[in-house]
């Protein structure tokens, strides 16, 4: 017994201490990965289903514990999984590890590319590799997620935390208004009346700015933020460099028109205060 | 018993490397010999997925039928951060599917069209995300797990609409694209490619003037003996979003080959090239619910008989004014476009109507007709056969399914076109429907690859939980009509 606590409490030892380029390797293997699990490798050069083309470069991995995937991808502890390998030998039936990967084949099984792995010691995975690999796991995806919002907000023009007032059709001035077309791939470019409650970056409490974004309802525009009246957020602005036409009317003044077209550039009034905590990061 | 051991030990040693555990269910029952097969293209991999997987589009190989390629607004499972889009694939007559990802465009496409060339090539025309640039690609094997090869690419288009035909040793490509480059808003073009897209040539077909621009359908349709005609939407004038709109068919009798090509029949009211199939009839341009919960504003197909290419069927959505939505009208041809029937068929709220004639010379007509009204409406997918003009015709409902639910997710609803075509004496198409796998919703039967619960009419993911209800493609096969 006082062994087995011994062995457990050297290993987690050993994850928690990992050196840090193990940290920065691992928010790596995260970044490039949409699916992520424990699993231990049962066949090599072998796949999980008829429908997968065998190679040297294939394992099939049973899943021990499923820590990230895409909701419409069926995928549990106890699946097979055919992964092609990042590196011919690198894994050898028996070896758990952690598989960092992205979607390959789709069909009567998933089969998946490896992006890489972390080998997991057999003790420590008989004892604690869900729990503790999960967590890491969940540590270095915040990670991902913090960089990517703080690559948005620096490359943000101004960032507010404010309420829309108005949503009205895009007001154009100065250059010429992009064309109108019949094409169902119109953006319907519409624009939403911002009062700034707080100012983040690059403005001022109390004052309003007017933000573009595409009223199509069009499959092109499915995954671009909508505003709608009320609405209440922070917003990561640009310039607008998307119409062909970047100054908008307000208050009978010629002002300068935003844009926010990405999922990370609409965020909750709430998220302000990570907002801010990212944007203290080094 | 020592021959059974043999037995056994030798179907060991034979057996594919495949391992098959709780995790890979069985492949899903073929369905019954029959003059009908409708199968949902989902995987069982992807049991979970409740996109709106909506404007399907569908190809063959002559080079080898058994393979097919499938497509529809189906984003890429990987996520938001994925740089190319799925595509569906099938070696087994379209009785399973695949999806693999080779289309280079950001998660999922805004429009893809494909067609299968020789040996085993497979070109795309698609509107690429973001900015819905054109991209024509291409890919020597579907089966292979490399993203296909851009060939071109342009910004300020729409609708790409891809078909392809041998000719010698090389394979001839015609794009459908509405092309705002085009001067004098004269914009129904059709890209050429001779050479198997290694070069393309942007042929302008409208001679006449318009409100600006053309619709958005331009369509193609190629017969073997490299007749070419090309349906379009002569957009005259508009009020607001009501368009008044002639319907053209502009023909080249040698595959498009010469430096000013598609002249080959002109109009005798204005010696023009594109012959007037119908002129002065009203379009509404509508990107927003309309018919039900789908958008209308430029439907078209075209098809030619392909071994006889004097014979020629156009089918267009309009607006009547008798109370309709939409209406679908089909016209045929029997002198290579020269005049018209008056309509063979005339479809009240119909949609997508797609076209093939098979090689005995039957028709096909497959559409989606919004049926009832209110909350108890329905779209009803149903492919039509007749070899007398319409006099008499054929029909098969392949689906019936509640046309309020699911809520749309955006637009196109179930898309702005489908997809039919012939191999042999089958009729190949694809559709979107509400995938609730109640069998009463398919009527000449259907196979899910999916995980589903046909008794209790769910859907379910991987660990037999429910899913909602969502929009898929069905890959269908119907007999021709001897």
């Amino acid at each position: 017994m006082h062994i087995r606590s011994l062995i457990i409490s050297i290993g987690l030892a050993a994850l928690a201490a990992a050196p840090a380029a193990a940290q920065v390797s691992r928010v790596t293997l995260v970044r490039q990965s949409d699916i992520i699990f424990a699993g231990t490798v049962t066949r090599v050069g072998a796949v999980a289903a008829p429908d997968l083309p065998a190679s040297a470069r294939t394992v099939v991995v049973r899943v021990n514990q499923v820590f990230e995937k895409p909701d419409a991808v069926s995928l549990m502890k106890g699946d097979s999984v055919t992964v092609q390998v990042a590196r011919t030998g690198s894994l050898s039936a028996g070896m758990q590890a952690t598989f960092y990967t992205t979607g390959w084949i789709f069909g009567r099984g998933v089969a998946v590319r490896e992006v890489g792995h972390e080998p997991i010691r057999a003790q420590l995975a008989a004892v604690a590799t869900p729990p503790v690999q999960q967590d890491s796991v969940a540590k270095a995806r915040r990670q991902v997620n913090d960089a990517n919002l703080k690559a948005r907000l620096q490359a943000a023009t101004i960032v507010v935390v404010g309420r829309v007032e108005q949503v009205r059709p895009a007001a154009y001035t100065g250059a010429a208004a992009p064309p109108r077309r019949f094409t169902e791939h119109d953006p319907d470019w519409q624009e939403a009346v911002i009062h700034v409650d707080d100012a983040i970056k690059g403005a001022q409490p109390g004052q309003t700015v007017v933000v573009r974004f595409p009223g199509s309802r069009d499959v092109a525009y499915v995954g671009t933020p909508k505003f709608t009246a009320g609405q209440e957020g922070t917003f990561v602005l640009q310039r607008d460099t998307a119409t062909g036409s970047p100054l908008t009317m307000m208050g009978g003044q010629s002002v300068q028109a935003y844009t926010a077209l990405h999922r990370l550039d609409v965020l909750t009034k709430q998220d302000a205060q990570r907002v801010r905590a990212v944007m203290r990061q080094p | 018993m020592r021959a059974t051991t043999i037995l056994v030990a030798v179907a060991i040693l034979l057996a594919p490397s495949c391992e098959t555990d709780k995790g890979t269910p069985p492949p899903p029952t073929n369905p019954p010999p029959g003059s009908v097969r409708v199968v949902d293209i989902i995987p069982v991999s992807l049991s979970g997925e409740t996109w709106q997987d909506a404007e399907p589009f569908l190809s063959v190989y002559t080079s080898n039928p058994h393979n097919l390629a499938a497509s529809a607004f189906t984003p890429n499972p990987g996520g938001s951060s994925s740089t190319t889009a799925p595509i569906f694939v099938s070696d087994d007559d379209g009785n399973t599917w695949s999806l693999r990802n080779s289309v280079l465009s950001n998660v999922m496409t805004a429009d893809i069209t494909h067609a299968a060339g020789a040996p085993n090539e497979l070109y795309a025309a698609i509107m690429s995300v973001p900015g819905v640039p054109l991209r024509e690609l291409e890919t020597n094997d579907i089966f292979a797990f490399a993203p296909m090869t851009q060939n071109a690419t342009r910004s300020g288009i729409d609708q790409p609409f891809i078909r392809a035909v041998r000719s010698a040793n090389t394979d001839r490509l015609y794009v459908g694209i509405n092309d705002f480059n085009a001067p004098n808003g004269r914009t129904a073009t059709v890209d050429v490619s001779l050479n198997g897209g290694t070069t393309f040539a942007s042929r302008r077909i409208e001679p006449r003037n318009t409100l600006g621009q053309n619709a958005p359908s331009i369509r193609p349709a190629v017969a073997q003996d490299h007749t070419v005609y090309v349906a379009y939407f002569g957009w005259r004038s508009a009020s607001g979003t009501t368009i008044t709109s002639d319907i053209v068919v502009v023909r080249d009798d040698n595959g498009a080959t010469g430096t000013t090509p598609f002249r080959d029949l002109v109009d005798p009211s204005d010696n023009q090239p594109g012959r007037l199939v119908a002129t002065n009839r009203t379009i509404i341009w509508s990107n927003a619910p309309t018919l039900a919960q789908e958008r209308i504003g430029s439907t078209l197909s075209i098809a030619v008989d392909e071994l006889h290419s004097e014979n020629v069927y156009i089918a267009w959505a309009d607006r009547v004014g008798s109370g309709d939505i939409q209406t679908v009208h089909l016209r045929r041809s029997t002198n290579r476009g020269a005049t018209w029937s008056t309509d063979l068929r005339t479809l009240t709220n119909t949609t997508a109507p797609s076209l093939a004639v098979s090689t005995n010379g039957t028709v096909g007509l497959l559409y989606h007709q919004l049926t009832g009204s209110g909350n108890s409406s329905r779209w009803v997918t149903r492919l039509e056969q007749s070899r007398d003009g319409f006099a008499t015709h054929r029909d098969v409902v392949l689906a019936t399914v509640p046309s309020a639910t699911p809520a749309f997710q955006f637009l196109p609803y179930l898309g702005d076109y489908n997809m039919l075509l012939t191999r042999g004496n089958e009729f190949l198409g694809i559709f979107s429907a509400n995938n609730t796998p109640d069998p009463a919703n398919f009527p000449s039967g259907v196979v899910y690859q999916r995980r589903v619960n046909q008794a209790t009419h769910q859907l379910l993911d991987g660990s037999g939980s429910p899913v909602a209800v969502s929009i898929d493609p069905f890959f269908f096969s119907v007999r021709v009509m001897p």
